[in-house]
């Protein structure tokens, strides 16, 4: 099993300002670079629906989020990700319009979507912030879809509202600072008491999006894997609130290389007591809890990487056919075709797979691993590299902030690492192939 | 309070649009549709309405093709509670070729079978952009009109409403007894994105179907459009190094001056 995983979290800021850069920066680079952005009102309406919008409520769905998106997340990216700031208000604003609790029943406040749909709504989030993007999947993915699909009705009823309205920010706790893609070798443990009613937690844990979100206190609310028994494999799940004694913010990860707008942390649990009320799902049986979500939370990873390709293809194309050099669009050299249409290719390929493996994904069951960490595995690179080319299509725009991509290329870098390194994708794929596949589809 | 929306799909706002190789009209194939800004003001204040309880029911109205379900599913997203779709042959254009007048009259007739207290329309469209269709609907209605609304107040649930409309001048208020057709400005309200979970719910409300063709009312367009042409692309400027270049300028290149 793999898994590593940042979190994050982040305060408020005014809204981007372009400075001095822009002075020297020809029209067609601002504009190509910048979400449209014309005045602030909303869009509505398309078409129906196709491969990558299932539905039409799926359609209208993307259609509502990217609006959302240039209006409101693509404004303020550049200025929280400087800061290292956790946007709240914008993350509030993700409550408001029901995203936060897109695959929860509506009787919880979510909006009883599935895998394809929120996969759009990190695809169209990374497009414009992945940091903001990702605090989103700790808490909607991480968090809420987990305590969804594993928790009691009791439990939901108690943590899913506020959190799918955007009150509480929630994450969760696997990896540690010892353990990271060999999951199992997590020391953490929990002891039950003598009477069994409560238990007691102790260890740290490392890379917690959404840990902290002011930098001095832990985040509200966590899912905790621990340790619970002498077996590999004696693993359960807990919810451990903010301000439980012994629950600590150990220490908020400065200086990461990119999202760098989701606050990210060290968790120390110092004998926290928990109630029995406190453990999803079965005593060691925590592994199935993981199993369930880890899947969904690799196929909207893969959704973010295709979010930031999209864009900066967008950005490739927009630039090549404006910028000239020698007396020519660049677009008409050979070496600029070559980034823009192995990108584009690359993009569309990953897209495809990402959609195809979310339209069969079922959220309350497991037995999708293979393709789960395969779409990871290819999307996540695939926006690397795009990333990687657009800042050379770009030159010396590409690799300064204040256009976006130097942005997204060190944002990319994560979606290598975070919920399952390639190489626990490699590890896990081969396994699965080597033990259930003899012809491929 | 029953309260009727006018909702048109239209090219949408942000889009770059292009003229087709034959002239005709502006491209549409391939372009992205939205619903009218004007429209999604009215429809905007329709719910407003609602949330205030001054409004009992919101119907949402979209004349035109196959396509506009589309934008009657956002309407009923953004809070309206059932939907009208008067369905236009998909070979007429909604942007020239259903004209303002046809439009009034099929709104009439939708307005006559759902006994409506109140229309609220865009001021218009941003592709015909004739800003016809709210008067001539009031006038064949017989009903007051309050054109370009930039606020709207409820005096009396379907009796009275005070409108502040705005003119070249300045604003004007006016005293509108109900039933009667308000228009929407830009600056009414801000309307508001479609949430995930109104999205969901709008999938189960109901939109009737009508024909157009068969609402016995005529249809055929009174003008015919000759040929659609861009605006000319502006010429950048030069910057003139003083008046005397200027005004040598302005005679022998220009020749404006003697």
């Amino acid at each position: 099993m793999m898994l590593s995983r940042l979190s994050t979290k982040l305060p408020l800021a005014p809204y981007c300002r372009r400075q001095c850069l822009s002075l020297l920066v020809p029209d067609v680079v601002d504009q190509g670079l910048r979400l449209r952005s014309a005045g602030a009102r909303r869009r509505s309406t398309t078409g129906a629906s196709d491969f990558f919008n299932p539905t039409e409520e799926h359609q209208q769905l993307r259609e509502m989020v990217r609006s959302f998106v240039e209006n409101e997340v693509d404004p303020q990216a550049l200025q929280y990700n400087r800061e290292e700031k956790f946007n709240a208000e914008a993350f509030k604003r993700l409550g408001e319009l029901g995203l936060l609790g897109v695959t929860v029943a509506p009787q919880y406040g979510g909006s009883g979507m599935d895998a394809s749909a929120a996969c759009i709504v990190h695809e169209e989030l990374s497009a414009a912030d992945p940091a903001l993007c990702l605090s989103y999947l700790a808490h909607s993915m991480l968090f809420v879809n987990n305590l969804e699909q594993n928790g009691s009705d009791e439990q939901r009823s108690r943590f899913l509202p506020s959190a799918c309205e955007g009150s509480t920010i929630a994450g969760m706790c696997m990896s540690e600072p010892g353990a990271g893609t060999d999951v199992l070798g997590m020391t953490t443990k929990a002891v039950p008491s003598p009477d069994g009613l409560s238990f007691k937690i102790d260890g740290a844990k490392m890379w917690i999006t959404n840990g902290t979100t002011d930098g001095l206190t832990t985040g509200d609310v966590f899912l905790v894997y621990a340790r619970t028994g002498p077996g590999r494999q004696d693993i359960s799940m807990f919810i451990v609130e903010k301000g439980m004694p012994g629950f600590e913010l150990g220490q908020k990860i400065e200086g990461k290389c990119g999202m760098r707008a989701s606050m990210t942390a060290e968790l120390v649990f110092d004998g926290v007591e928990v109630g029995r009320e406190s453990l999803v799902g079965d005593e060691n049986g925590a592994m199935l809890c993981m199993m369930r979500n880890l899947e969904i939370e690799r196929v909207t990873l893969a959704a973010m990487g295709v979010g930031i390709a999209r864009r900066c293809i967008e950005a490739m194309n927009t630039y090549g056919k404006e910028r000239k050099a020698f007396g020519s669009p660049i677009n008409s050299f050979g070496q600029i075709q070559k980034h823009i249409a192995d990108s584009y290719a690359e993009y569309m390929a990953g897209k495809h797979y990402l959609y195809a493996v979310a339209a069969n994904l079922d959220l309350s069951s497991t037995g999708n691993g293979l393709d789960a960490d395969g779409t990871k595995l290819y999307c996540t690179t695939m926006a690397k590299n795009v990333a990687d080319r657009a800042m050379q299509v770009l030159g010396g725009y590409g690799y300064c902030d204040e256009y976006q991509i130097e942005r997204l290329w060190r944002d990319a870098k994560l979606l290598e690492i975070g919920g399952g390194t390639l190489e626990a994708h490699h590890k896990n794929m081969v396994r699965d192939l080597a033990k259930n596949m003899v012809t491929l589809p | 309070m029953r309260v009727m929306v006018g909702v048109k799909r239209v090219v949408d706002y942000a889009v770059k649009v292009r003229i087709q190789p034959d002239k005709a009209g502006v491209e549409l194939k391939n372009v992205k549709m939205s619903m009218n800004p004007f429209c999604e003001n009215a429809m905007e204040e329709a719910v407003k309405l609602k949330e205030t309880k001054a409004a009992s029911e919101v119907i949402a109205v979209s004349i035109g093709p196959k396509a506009a379900k589309d934008t009657l599913r956002t309407a009923l997203a953004m809070g309206a509670d059932r939907g009208v779709h008067v369905m236009t042959d998909d070979a007429v254009r909604t942007d020239q070729g259903l004209e303002p007048l046809a439009v009034a009259g099929l709104l009439k007739k939708v307005v006559e079978e759902q006994k409506v207290d109140l229309v609220l329309l865009g001021k218009q469209s941003i592709d015909g952009d004739c800003s016809q269709t709210g008067p001539m609907l009031a006038g064949m209605l017989g009903w007051p009109q309050a054109t370009f609304a930039a606020k709207v107040t409820v005096v009396e649930a379907g009796k009275q409403l005070e409108v502040e409309r705005e003119t070249d001048t300045g604003t004007q208020v006016l005293s509108v007894p109900l039933p009667a057709v308000v228009t929407a400005d830009l600056r009414l309200n801000e309307p508001r994105y479609a949430t995930l979970p109104n999205i969901m719910k709008a999938k189960k409300k109901t939109v009737d179907v009508l024909t157009a063709a068969d609402m016995g009312v005529d249809l055929k367009p009174r003008t015919t459009v000759i040929e659609v042409v861009p605006p000319p692309v502006r010429q950048g400027g030069v910057i003139v190094e003083s008046v005397d270049e200027l005004i040598d300028k302005l005679k022998t290149e220009a020749g404006v001056l003697q």
